[in-house]
């Protein structure tokens, strides 16, 4: 039966341009709504940090938003919403984005409001703001990570699928015991490395004047200097399968146990990465596939069985397979059902109708992203900083849905193997909280 | 700086705003009696679809709680031709989401499809409505899996926080006071006959509404309508009626103990105006003033000064709404605050809240609250999604249809004094209930110290 597809995945029309200075542009008009977006792409992230700094890349992304020469501590969270724009910054492994929405009569503003803080940030950084953020920082630590149940496993599980002295080791919150390490120093010099417009992609995506937008960004990035003191992040390749099985055994206070694996598959932007990405789906995304029907609906040893992808150009990406156990099973059952599954997905291949289905998916994930001016230009700077080219976007659901169920299998059969896995198993450990859930 | 400095250049002014007003829906009625509201949002080629069906949590057999959630989770279990496989695997198929939560006034199913697909997705959506197979095999598996999933919120501190405040405000009669998706003890009476009794009770289309938006260009909507959710047949009945709300804002502290934690979560809260309330407009704009984004008072100081916080909100949250305004909304602080912080942080809030009454808002940060609330809105709604929730929302809590579009025209005209007496009155410091959700050998002495309301530590 056809499948009819969606009718605009592709076809974003796109211009670029590039400043004296270094710093690359992408604009993409579209009328539709009066809004602006504005992404900002430092091509820097937790990989690049060296140790005893980890998490210095995202501290510093939370100083970005402390002023600079001709804005005040805040001024740029203040001036971006009572201009009824939205705002923020976020820190990975590979880059640290920054981005505001507009109403299209702000866009100068926040172009503005960019430049400053790439040319000027150092006039304002001070102790007074490094001291608070390194207490923010540590609080959104404990928040997110220290907290939860679980909520170390993605720290845990990165630390076990790459190697000591691998940068993508660490992840980008870093340790308690380096965020407080980090000196105002550590932040100028890592400021005076990596921020400059010769170490960036800037897209404006929306309701705008193209000749006009050039025209303010030549204006207000123009004259920043550019400079070459960046290093290049260490050497993050690493061979195609692990070898053997890591394993760490967790014995915390969580309500379930857990098992959760992470596979080493193949870079981002590679034709191989999409097909993982497809192998992953049917094996592991939503309720028709097949970790779930076998775990949670016919086992029902798992009230949650899925995979996830984590994407990464400069370093293998990973293969995230989460499983919280129902009831009394055991970590023993759950694992035997996966590896069975496993092996035989990568001795058969997904079938016409699971292909079709993890294809209409992924395309829908990507009408999902590309439905905003926001999702938009983070979408252009990212093929822009991590591969070059930020038309590569236009071809993203087209390249998916060419892979062959042959090519979905052999990534499965190549990849999807206990000796290409970190696997942490959670299990808990009677405390006193149990007696206290009865009352409670 | 050793590298030549950049020029800088005045910050610009605004150019000139472009028009906006929030969607404005119609109306139609299928011949079953299903009403519609359908908006056509050109470019969204995301069409988001939700339908209210009149099943409100207050209408659940006594020591039943939580078989409102597991029909609603039942609904993508398979229909009258589909196995839950087969089903599941269908709407994947059409690139579609499917999910469906029930909550105090009613159940939503919440339909999300690619516009060139719409057709299967509705047929979809309304087969699970019209003959959903609710097998008793899988609901024996979803009650088994809430079963589960009950122990994991109570791990979550912020779960946990919620289900106390909400035991501690509202009458033990009240389904207010009970967790949304019912307890251990209530779950486990349910079955599938319970089950298929509240399905036959409260399910049909005369009471339901269907809410569509989307890029509709091209689509004959009253016959695709007809033909896919105009199948769902049922007798008429009378829409159900919303009970009022009371609460006991006596002030208090609740420390729900759980040693260990590295952080306290703290929610404090109370009830007050909901979307009915002359009112309404001025408290989003005071609230907002109080603690919506990090340069609010709140975070101000427990964030951007102290770093106490990652960060703390306040915000309302209607509960139970109805036409004749005698519903309310949950008004809370929210956040999480590291353990050695809280009894500090809790008197910066109380210090912030008593400064606000005394001297109220300001002109320059009831502008900037404005600019923001008004000027966000084309871009919180670019979406189907967030236009097919929001009107939701207004059917939900029988509100009219330009209510939201009113709320925004209310905004830009509000002035300082109706917004400081709203959110003074929103928050008065000495009827708020306090709980605290964290280490009770830590913090539980100093908090009592704070003469914020007397303490008890429950497990």
């Amino acid at each position: 039966m056809a499948n009819p597809a969606p009718a605009s995945t592709g076809g974003i029309a796109i211009t670029e341009h590039r400043l004296a200075n270094g710093l690359r542009v992408v604009l993409s008009e579209d009328h539709l709504t009066p809004v602006a977006a504005v992404c900002l792409w430092y091509d820097v992230g937790s990989r690049h940090e060296v140790k005893g700094r980890t998490g210095l890349a995202h501290l510093f992304e939370h100083l970005m938003f402390q002023g600079s020469a001709n804005v005040s501590n805040n001024g740029h969270f203040e001036l971006v919403q009572g201009a009824g724009g939205s705002l923020n910054g976020t820190t990975s492994f590979e880059r640290t984005n920054y981005f505001e929405t507009m109403p299209t009569h702000q866009l100068e503003l926040a172009l503005w409001l960019e430049a400053d803080r790439m040319g000027s940030l150092l006039a304002a950084l001070d102790e007074k703001s490094m001291e608070n953020q390194r207490d923010v920082v540590k609080n959104e630590r404990r928040q997110r990570y220290d907290n939860v149940p679980y909520g170390t496993a993605f720290e845990k599980l990165t630390a076990l699928s790459y190697p000591d002295d691998h940068p993508y080791h660490h992840t980008p919150i870093g340790s308690m015991a380096d965020l407080d390490a980090a000196t105002l120093e550590d932040a100028r010099a890592f400021f005076r490395t990596y921020y400059a417009p010769n170490n960036a992609v800037l897209s404006v995506v929306g309701d705008i004047d193209p000749e006009q937008t050039i025209a303010w960004v030549e204006k207000y990035f123009g004259t920043i200097p550019s400079h070459d003191g960046k290093q290049p992040p260490r050497d993050g390749s690493l061979p195609e399968v692990i070898g053997r099985e890591v394993r760490e055994l967790v014995e915390e206070e969580v309500p379930a146990r857990a098992l959760m694996s992470a596979y080493r598959l193949p870079h981002d932007g590679t034709r191989e990465a999409d097909a993982a990405d497809l192998a992953l789906t049917v094996l592991g995304s939503g309720e028709s596939s097949r970790l779930y029907n076998r775990l949670v609906r016919r086992d029902r040893t798992a009230i949650s069985a899925g995979f996830g992808m984590l994407r990464l150009s400069g370093a293998p990406s990973l293969g995230w397979l989460d499983v919280k156990a129902a009831g009394e099973a055991t970590i023993a059952q759950i694992e035997l059902a996966v590896d069975e599954e496993l092996a035989r997905f990568a001795a058969e291949g997904p079938t016409t109708e699971e292909l079709e289905r993890a294809q209409a998916q992924i395309e829908r994930e990507w009408l999902d992203r590309l439905t905003t001016v926001a999702g938009r230009a983070d979408e252009l700077c990212r093929f822009a900083v991590l591969f070059g080219d930020p038309k590569l976007v236009n071809g993203a659901v087209a390249r998916v849905l060419d892979i062959t169920a042959d090519e979905v299998r052999a990534v499965a059969a190549a990849r999807l193997r206990p000796d290409n896995r970190a696997v942490l198993v959670y299990e808990p450990v009677a405390a006193s909280t149990d007696e206290e859930e009865q009352a409670a | 700086m050793t590298a030549p400095a950049m020029t800088f250049h005045p910050q610009p002014e605004p150019g000139t705003p472009t028009p906006w007003a929030f969607p404005a829906p119609q109306r139609l009625t299928l011949a079953n009696g299903l009403t519609v509201l359908h908006c056509h949002r050109p470019g969204q080629q995301l069409v988001a679809v939700e339908v209210l069906i009149d099943a409100p949590l207050a209408a659940e057999p006594a020591g039943l709680d939580g078989v409102a959630t597991i029909l609603a989770r039942a609904f993508s279990e398979g229909t009258d031709t589909l196995t839950a496989e087969q089903f599941a695997g269908e709407l994947e198929r059409a690139g579609a989401n499917m999910e469906a939560h029930a909550d105090h006034p009613c159940i939503r199913a919440v339909l999300e499809v690619p516009a060139s697909r719409l057709e299967r997705g509705l047929t979809l959506l309304a087969d699970a409505l019209r003959s959903p197979a609710l097998p008793a095999d899988e609901i024996e598996r979803l009650v088994a899996n809430r079963l589960d999933e009950i122990v994991h919120e109570q791990a979550n501190p912020a779960r946990r926080a919620a289900k106390a405040l909400y035991a501690e405000l509202f009458p033990a009669d009240d389904r207010l006071s009970r967790p949304r998706s019912g307890t251990a003890e209530t779950v486990h009476g349910i079955d599938r006959s319970a089950v298929k009794a509240f399905y036959d009770a409260h399910v049909r289309p005369s009471t339901a509404t269907l809410v569509i938006v989307g890029d509709l260009a091209g689509v004959e909507l009253p016959e695709l309508l007809e033909s896919t959710l105009g199948r769902w047949t049922g007798d008429q009945a009378e829409r159900s009626t919303v009970a009022s709300v009371t609460a006991d804002d006596r002030s208090r502290v609740i420390v729900v103990d759980r040693p260990g934690s590295v952080q306290t979560q703290l929610l404090i809260g109370r009830v007050g105006p909901d979307r009915h309330h002359p009112a309404w407009s001025a408290q989003i704009l005071g609230t907002y003033c109080l603690g919506g984004t990090l340069t609010s008072r709140l975070d101000r100081v427990l964030r951007e000064e102290k770093g106490y916080t990652y960060g703390v909100r306040a915000f309302a949250q209607p509960l139970r709404s109805n036409a004749e305004g005698t519903g309310q909304a949950m008004l809370a602080i929210s956040g999480s605050v590291d353990t050695a912080s809280t009894a500090a942080a809790l008197a910066d809030t109380w210090a912030i809240l008593r400064t606000l009454a005394a001297e109220g808002l300001t002109d320059a940060e009831r502008e900037e609250a404005v600019q923001f609330l008004v000027g966000v809105a084309p871009l919180k709604y670019e979406t189907a999604g967030s236009v097919a929730a929001t009107l939701a929302d207004q059917v939900e809590q029988q509100l009219a249809d330009d209510f939201q579009a009113e709320v925004y025209r209310q905004l830009a005209e509000l002035d300082t004094a109706a917004a400081t007496a709203a959110v003074v009155s929103a928050f008065p410091p000495d009827r708020l209930v306090t709980v605290l959700v964290g280490d009770a050998s830590v913090i539980a002495e100093d908090v009592k110290a704070l003469g914020i309301g007397e303490v008890t530590v429950i497990s």
